[in-house]
């Protein structure tokens, strides 16, 4: 392929040249023969904010909805995809253990953790339109890029078994046989990337992602004492007895529930397969805090509709998604366990797409191989192939019989806690390049925030180190 | 292929810029290579994505430390993991 010859020049900083000047020279004939599919669908997207954005002199109430409208996604997506299967789960066996208290609060503050790194991520793909692992790879060699896709390959692949067992207990609700529900789902992941267009596979999959609300409904069956919800948002107060090592699980199972590993790769890439600009980064925070908002009513919400098994003194320290439903029925109806149950299919579908896209958006990166939902199966073979063979390989593992699924559900939000670190250091490293990120790299206050971040799950890693090596030490 | 190392300095006015020869009041000509690229940032060409990469970042003393201690750490907390989840498998006595 022959080099791509931009007029030198055309822009002040000729370190950062735009394509105007390309488009205007005599390279047609050239470009002609460089341009791709995903060039064209993307530039039909950046038309369609640019009309937007120009739509009228006079002004208009709605222009400013239309232009976001049309670029939300990726935050409502990573958050409502990160309120996945297991990640609802442990808001469930938080509801069930300690009912309505310390955890309601902390949990809004896991999300305002989640908000503040994934915006991060915004600006790093939108200055400069490259996804995660490939920016890794470029400014860290392929020596630590190899440590980060080793830890968000093991990370993904167990989160997505999870999920797929997420689709197997909520059907299972429904007396949906295992092989038919897990084979719908694997179904529903190939249903959402045959349009060969990423703003068609977004609005799909935002679709199903906002069904994650469904623990709203569930939650007012349950019919919480609203004022008891206000004093612990307020005071973070009662706060939890019990066992020591099972708080600080529960902890680290809740911080694994907002921020891990995938979600920054994720973002990053769906942003730029999106187009996103420098321009849009406003736009793209606003999307991420509505994402965090969204998110946070859900999971507060799945706390909600489990609280009454603490009320009436109901041990769910072994249950499951389905056996969670089963025993909310005498207390939110059949038709809130009946949401519970579906909630749970939900959000194991939703993540399961989201998250086998995180792993091909890698994959393509690190490979240097066609890697955007805008190119069709020819185009990105390998790309859709990892997506597909990921998904259909951990489906089939939750078929398997005997297959220690208790062990995975177990393991995955407390490994997601302790790759995160790492993670966290290489985005704050990229995010704080000059040569990078140009004049949007992090201000003070991101800083602090992000250093925060990392500092607390670094202490909860080690205190839940420290509590399974030495379990007297926490008094059990 | 020689590899341009880039700074990205220059995100917000060139974008601005990208959209000055577009007229968006109408359905663009994607036939057209030149609306194509009118609309899109040069980084944003796939073709021109290939060929100019970041370079690799020198790291300090500071930072190398960092990162080893990320790397120890994130080893030593999987082998507690798997510990853990090896203690809360075995069937209670």
């Amino acid at each position: 392929m022959g080099p791509l010859k931009l007029q030198p020049g055309a822009a002040p900083h000729t370190a950062h040249p735009t394509t105007e000047s390309a488009a205007a020279s005599a390279e047609a004939p050239e470009l002609v023969r460089l341009l791709t599919h995903e060039d064209v669908d993307r530039a039909r997207d950046r038309w369609q904010v640019a009309r937007a954005r120009s739509e009228g002199t006079r002004p208009n109430p709605f222009k400013g909805l239309r232009v976001l409208w049309l670029l939300v996604g990726p935050g409502i997506l990573v958050f409502l995809g990160e309120n996945d299967a297991p990640s609802m789960l442990s808001y469930a066996a938080t509801g069930a253990r300690f009912g309505i208290g310390f955890f309601l609060p902390f949990v809004v503050l896991t999300f305002l953790m989640g908000f503040v790194v994934q915006e991060m991520t915004v600006r790093l793909g939108a200055v400069t339109h490259r996804g995660h692992a490939e920016l890794i790879f470029d400014r860290f060699g392929r020596f630590w890029g190899l440590f980060a896709m080793a830890d968000l390959v093991l990370g993904n692949f167990l989160t997505l078994v999870t999920e797929f067992i997420g689709v197997r207990a909520g059907l299972g609700f429904f007396g949906i046989r295992p092989i038919v529900a897990v084979g719908g789902a694997l179904l529903g992941v190939i249903g959402a990337i045959t349009t060969g267009r990423y703003w068609t596979w977004e609005r799909i999959t935002l679709c199903l992602a906002i069904c994650n609300t469904v623990f709203i409904p569930a939650a007012l069956l349950a019919t919480p004492d609203w004022h008891a919800v206000g004093h612990a948002l307020g005071t973070w107060t009662p706060l939890p007895t019990g066992s020591r090592y099972e708080i600080l699980l529960l902890i680290l199972a809740d911080i694994g529930a907002t921020v891990t590993p995938w979600m920054l790769f994720f973002q990053q890439s769906a942003v730029v397969d999106k187009g996103m600009q420098p321009r849009d980064i406003k736009a793209g925070r606003f999307d991420t805090f509505l994402g965090a908002i969204l998110a946070t009513v859900c999971a507060i919400a799945a706390i909600l509709a489990t609280a009454p098994l603490f009320h009436h003194g109901i041990d769910a320290s072994k249950f499951e998604a389905a056996q969670f439903a089963e025993a909310l029925q005498p207390w939110i109806g059949h038709a809130g366990a009946a949401l519970f149950a579906l909630g749970i299919f939900e959000a194991g579908i939703v993540a399961a797409v989201a998250i086998s896209t995180s792993s091909a958006y890698a994959f393509g990166e690190v490979l240097q191989t066609g890697h955007s939902l805008n190119r069709p199966f020819r185009d990105a073979w390998p790309f859709y192939t990892i997506l597909l063979g990921s998904a259909a390989a951990a489906a089939a593992l939750v078929l398997i019989p005997r297959f220690p699924l208790e062990f995975v559900v177990l393991t995955v939000n407390v490994i997601a806690v302790l790759a995160m670190p790492p993670a966290l250091a290489f985005l704050l490293l990229l995010v704080n390049d000059r040569e990078v990120m140009g004049e949007h790299v992090n201000g003070l206050w991101a800083n602090v925030a992000g250093i925060g971040v990392t500092v607390l799950l670094i202490i909860a890693g080690i205190g839940f180190g420290v509590a399974t090596v030495f379990p007297k030490l926490l008094g059990g | 292929m020689r590899e341009e190392t880039k700074s990205f300095a220059a995100g917000s006015a060139a974008s601005e810029r990208s959209f000055a020869s577009v007229p968006v009041e109408n359905r663009p000509d994607l036939e057209d290579p030149r609306v194509v690229l009118s609309l899109l940032e040069a980084d944003q060409v796939v073709a021109a994505k290939k060929q100019s990469r970041f370079g690799l970042r020198d790291f300090s003393p500071a930072v190398r430390v960092m990162l080893w201690g990320l790397r120890i750490y994130v080893i030593l907390m999987l082998v507690i993991v798997l510990l853990s989840v090896l203690r809360a498998l075995q069937p209670p006595h």
